[in-house]
């Protein structure tokens, strides 16, 4: 998935307009691109979704720690998919944490389980208003048509 | 200087066995790390250090019988962070695999069942499948600068085979759109099938290899059958 946007976008069959979105978006690695794909496949995802968010965002920030280090949301695991929602809902105080301090008002993240338990949780951490998409989303959203 | 008198043979590291490096679980040396860094620590008894004991003394069927495997979302912090490398989820997840089916709590072993019936976890007909995404693409369709736009469902020789997540499909159909607008305008060569299109594995969640395996040879068959290299899955 990002082998395949980055492909698109560095050979110039999908252009791209940096000027659209101007707030501020946060970016968090899901687990399963990052210190699961290192583990099982020999490499992480963390270097294609900031190049491709540097094609376009101007003002995009990482969330601290990342990388490897990176909390989780806690939607993984198929955690969406049990009774166990107070537990759940309590895991993602910490990623929430991290959004609030960097004053994102959106955050971008390429994975499903992590958009539905970010969007979830927001209110319920004091950030009703903050706005959750997918990194294709994002390059969809600023596709220049000719 | 001092002479080192060697008094006995240097046979420890001959005698000593050799830890299998597939279960190294009683290397663990009890330091914590892991529990620290895992945001579920201390939440209805988690901890992973303590998980790492138990198996350790194979008290498996206390966790087992919990719900702790559940409530951990297998992020692998605990296990990146190990200073003696132990693969801590995959105790999770073996644990989650050894659970009684009818037991595994909510929605991941029935999606599981309804996905080997039916080829997704909604258990949706194929021809409602269709419809969604037809409908969907249609409406597209009406955009401005994707008036050509069409669903290529089954299509041999392509070059992409796009499988779904359920949920786009089920509830989230606006987010659909997303990949098609970039297949579009990047003029890719793709195709969504029309039968085992399901693009999310809870054979993963459940721990069960069996399933995983039938869902992963499902989209193969798929891309020997059309023809096709590349696959683009959403998970």
């Amino acid at each position: 998935m990002f082998d395949l946007l980055v492909d698109y976008i560095r050979s110039g069959r999908i252009r791209l307009d940096k000027t659209k979105i101007t707030h501020r978006v946060a970016y968090h690695d899901p687990c399963n691109y990052g210190r699961k794909s290192q583990e099982l496949f020999g490499h992480g995802y963390y270097e294609e979704p900031r190049w491709i968010l540097d094609q376009c965002i101007s003002d995009w920030v990482d969330l601290f720690p990342a990388g490897g280090n990176q909390y989780c949301c806690g939607g993984g695991g198929g955690t969406l998919l049990t009774p166990y929602r107070d537990e759940r809902i309590h895991y993602a105080r910490r990623k929430m944490e991290q959004i609030k301090r960097t004053g994102a008002k959106m955050l971008v993240v390429p994975c499903h389980s992590c958009h539905g338990q970010i969007k979830a949780v927001a209110e319920t951490y004091g950030m009703p208003d903050l706005r959750v998409k997918y990194l294709w989303e994002v390059v969809a959203d600023i596709l220049i048509i000719d | 200087m001092e002479t080192i008198t060697k008094r006995y043979p240097s046979v420890i590291k001959e005698q000593a066995p050799l830890r299998p490096i597939n279960s190294p679980v009683d290397l663990c040396m009890a330091c914590g790390t892991c529990a620290a860094g895992c945001p579920l620590t201390g939440t209805k008894g988690f901890d992973p250090r303590k998980i790492v004991r138990l198996v350790l003394m194979g008290r498996d069927s206390e966790l087992i019988d919990s719900k702790l495997p559940w409530l951990c979302t297998m992020c692998g912090k605990c296990e990146h962070a190990c200073p003696m490398g132990i693969n801590i989820a995959n105790l999770i997840r073996a644990a989650r695999g050894m659970v009684e089916r009818e037991k595994v709590p909510g929605m991941i072993h029935k999606g599981v069942e309804l996905g080997l019936k039916t080829g997704n976890n909604l258990g949706l007909p194929a021809e409602d499948f269709v419809f969604i995404i037809e409908d969907v693409g249609a409406e597209l369709a009406e955009t401005p600068g994707f008036s050509d736009f069409k669903i290529p469902v089954d299509k041999k020789g392509a070059n992409l085979l796009h499988t779904l997540h359920n949920k786009l499909v089920n509830t989230q159909n606006e987010d659909l759109v997303h990949w098609w607008k970039i297949f579009h305008l990047a003029q890719e060569d793709w195709t969504i099938p029309s039968q085992n299109w399901e693009g999310v594995n809870w054979g993963l969640f459940s721990g069960d290899d069996d399933a995983m395996k039938t869902f992963i040879g499902r989209i193969v068959e798929h891309m020997e059958q059309l023809n096709i290299s590349s696959l683009m899955y959403p998970e």
